[in-house]
């Protein structure tokens, strides 16, 4: 968490979002009270609480949580705006940045399966903008596409329920013509979390952790590189990455666990291009959920990938000593092309501490191994496959129009999504409004099934997905994630069309 | 001046494309012996001796890129027995039989048209007829993305369109495809785009003969 130098938004902060000036300490209380239902996360209030006492450190800030404005059940109704601050995105440098009710990240919006969620929006910034909900099935017009801007000053009330089955780590971002990378870098993302009233992992205490990259000049203002420059080019191909890696807008955090505590940690990287290969020092991890929510059951891996804009839920299990630190990296992963590929490349670097508190073991809480059924989607039941071809910059050879639509399907079908990689470097690859099963990788099929809004396409691989487009028609996006390719018209327009009505029988 | 070579260059753009279609069209109609002047064009232009098989053609490997270390190439400062010099780019010839996961057939077949014409990387370069030769104008990216160094396109780009298409042809269809995974050339950020200059380049199409290193020949 980052807070504002002066907060610039006091009348709307004082309602809206106390954290912007607040500690976060007193933040959480509040925001805890106002919605009363959020037991993991007291828990792990309660933990951290504790630990303070026992001296291991426990730096990282959770986003506040967006203040429910109304008092009815199902109803979730909050206020957001972006506007331009001046707060520290690097540590020290108070610099111009846009922020979500003046804070970055911003506000994390909780809501539960089934809640009808109003967003009262307003664009404070300078420039259009909008905000896209990524992941979340919704309707089309209120998904924050580029084809739907906000202008500077205008209000917008996004409108949508919440699906059930839907529960999962959720992230929301502005996604205005050719600009989302620039304001995404300037400040602009924010945790969308949905609860399922079911929740097998309920009971285990809770953290967030948002990822991201950045850099900056000496001043402290945010670094874009002159387009025509080498590092332009660099950015152009490789996607904008920063060299300085952040969890939660901080640098370095420490996170405290007790030993033989069990915490379920919900990652988002909100990186314009980097790809996180996680790995904790002396920790497998058990992987339980992706974008959509959580697998059927937990996996144990080393280390696991996540691309832009991916999600993961994941089960850490504390089985150091009290006392004992282990660091959470982003250890080497090559998506680059060799023209373009980073010469630091190879170099892990640290993103959290982990730090034992020294308080003895307690007992270890059993994980479930049934997390929830997902029915794999049938590839018999397809009735078409687009086949997507993906080439630097461009899709089916393409560049973006939005007067234009390149995919046309059906509401109610079953179809494949067949997304070629032509060139040397990784293409994550984003469907809007619907979630997908990825089926297979490079002809590999995937080992369980589970639901994804990204696939991280790797060099000249061929991943087919499977997607039924059970609900909302019209206009969607489909692109690469890494913000610069997007930008640039790495993306195309899938339209969803209501069937034609059958014909009426004659008298 | 500046109108005047703009105004040929754009002529000669309508005369290439207006050529493109007609010998597109008749390629149709005799694809083999497209294919086989394509196959001679391949050969006689030695393809193999940087992109694999070498003679025979008969040899499982024909046109299926680098296979050793030994075939780098190393571009820049260095050299094999100076490999640290900087700055230093090792390009490696692609694999170029139709094979859909590592070799070109994925590629339209005017994408490498597009390749040995311009230069232009065909993954990286829209599938569309190319009605410039200067990159920004008509529809030639305004930021290429050019094949890595030796491949001479340079020179080759003057063979006619009808030459070209039928190497592309060959490629595509004429040949088996090979699974031979190469990776990709290193190089500068820009895609060569600085070393590829128009006036690096030359002038295309070709000047008038002679120009000021030649003569007409003696009329006897």
């Amino acid at each position: 968490m980052i807070y504002p130098e002066r907060p610039t938004l006091m009348r709307r902060a004082s309602r809206s979002c106390v954290a912007c000036i607040g500690v976060a300490a007193s933040l959480m209380v509040s925001a805890r009270t106002v919605r009363g239902q959020h037991a993991a996360q007291d828990r792990a209030n309660a933990v951290s609480a504790s630990a303070v006492r026992t001296g291991a450190p426990d730096t990282l800030r959770q986003p506040p949580i967006l203040r429910n404005l109304s008092r009815k059940r199902g109803t979730v109704e909050v206020e957001l705006t972006a506007s331009v601050v001046r707060l520290a995105l690097k540590p020290g440098a108070p610099t111009e940045a846009f922020a979500f009710n003046g804070s970055v990240p911003g506000p994390t919006i909780d809501v539960h399966e089934g809640d009808r969620v109003i967003v009262h929006f307003r664009n404070d910034l300078p420039e259009p903008t909008t905000i896209h909900w990524h992941g979340l099935h919704i309707p089309a017009d209120m998904d924050g596409s580029p084809l739907a801007p906000i202008a500077p000053g205008a209000r917008y009330d996004y409108v949508f329920t919440i699906k059930r089955g839907t529960a999962g780590t959720y992230w929301y971002h502005p996604h205005p013509d050719m600009r989302s990378g620039y304001q995404i870098a300037k400040g602009l993302f924010g945790a969308f979390i949905v609860r399922a009233a079911d929740d097998p992992l309920k009971s285990v205490p809770e953290k967030l952790l948002i990822l991201s990259d950045n850099r900056f000049r000496a001043d402290g203002t945010v670094d874009f590189a002159e387009p025509r420059s080498s590092e332009g080019m660099r950015d152009e191909v490789n996607g904008r990455e920063g060299d300085l890696l952040f969890v939660n807008g901080q640098l370095a955090p420490s996170l405290r666990i007790r030993s033989g505590q069990l915490q379920r940690w919900r990652v988002i990287n909100v990186a314009a291009s980097r790809v996180f290969r996680l790995a904790l020092d002396n920790h497998r991890l058990l992987h339980v959920g992706s974008d959509g929510g959580l697998f059927e059951r937990p996996v144990e891996v080393g280390q696991i990938d996540l691309a832009n804009s991916e999600r993961v839920e994941l089960l850490v299990r504390g089985t150091g000593a009290p006392g004992e630190r282990a660091l959470l990296r982003a250890m080497p992963y090559d998506r680059y092309v060799p023209q373009t590929r980073p010469a630091d490349w190879q170099t892990p670097r640290d993103l959290l501490t982990l730090a034992y508190s020294p308080a003895p073991r307690v007992r270890a809480t059993a994980v479930p191994t049934t997390l929830r059924r997902i029915a794999p989607l049938d590839t018999l039941k397809a009735t078409a496959t687009h086949v997507i071809v993906l080439s630097q910059g461009l899709i089916n050879g393409r560049m973006m129009d939005m007067h234009r639509v390149d995919e046309h399907a059906s509401l109610g079908a079953t179809e494949i999504w067949q997304v070629e990689n032509l060139v040397g470097m990784d293409h994550p690859f984003h469907l809007h409004g619907f979630q997908f099963q990825v089926i297979d990788r490079a002809g590999v099929p995937e080992p369980f099934p589970s639901w994804k809004d990204v696939v991280n396409v790797r060099k000249h691989e061929i991943v087919r997905i499977i997607v039924r487009y059970d609900d909302f028609p019209g206009l969607w996006m489909y692109h690469c994630h890494i913000l610069d390719h997007e930008d640039h018209g790495m993306m195309g327009v899938l339209e969803v069309r209501s069937p034609p009505p059958p014909p009426r029988e004659l008298p | 001046m500046k109108s005047t070579s703009s105004s040929l260059v754009s002529c000669s753009a309508l005369v290439v494309a207006l050529l493109m279609f007609v010998s597109h069209a008749a390629s149709s109609q005799t694809a083999r012996d497209t294919i086989v002047l394509g196959r001679q064009l391949v050969i006689d232009h030695a393809c193999a001796g940087c992109h694999g098989g070498l003679n025979p053609i008969a040899n499982v490997k024909w046109l299926a890129g680098r296979q050793s270390p030994l075939q780098d190439f190393y571009i820049g400062a260095c050299t094999p027995v100076a490999p640290n010099a900087k700055p230093c780019f090792l390009t490696r010839p692609r694999n170029i039989t139709p094979d859909n996961a590592t070799g070109i057939g994925r590629f339209s077949e005017r994408q490498i048209f597009n390749a040995l014409r311009f230069g232009l990387r065909p993954g990286e370069t829209p599938d569309v007829t190319i009605t410039s030769m200067t990159p920004g104008q008509g529809n030639f990216p305004a930021n290429p993305r050019y094949l890595a160094p030796p491949m001479p396109w340079p020179e080759w780009r003057y063979m006619s369109d009808r030459e070209l298409w039928a190497i592309a042809a060959y490629l595509k269809r004429g040949v088996k495809p090979v699974t031979n995974k190469v990776e990709d050339s290193e190089g500068p950020p820009d895609f060569w785009a600085s070393a590829y200059t128009p006036a690096e380049l030359g002038p295309y199409p070709m000047p008038p003969f002679p120009m000021a290193s030649e003569q007409e020949p003696a009329s006897k």
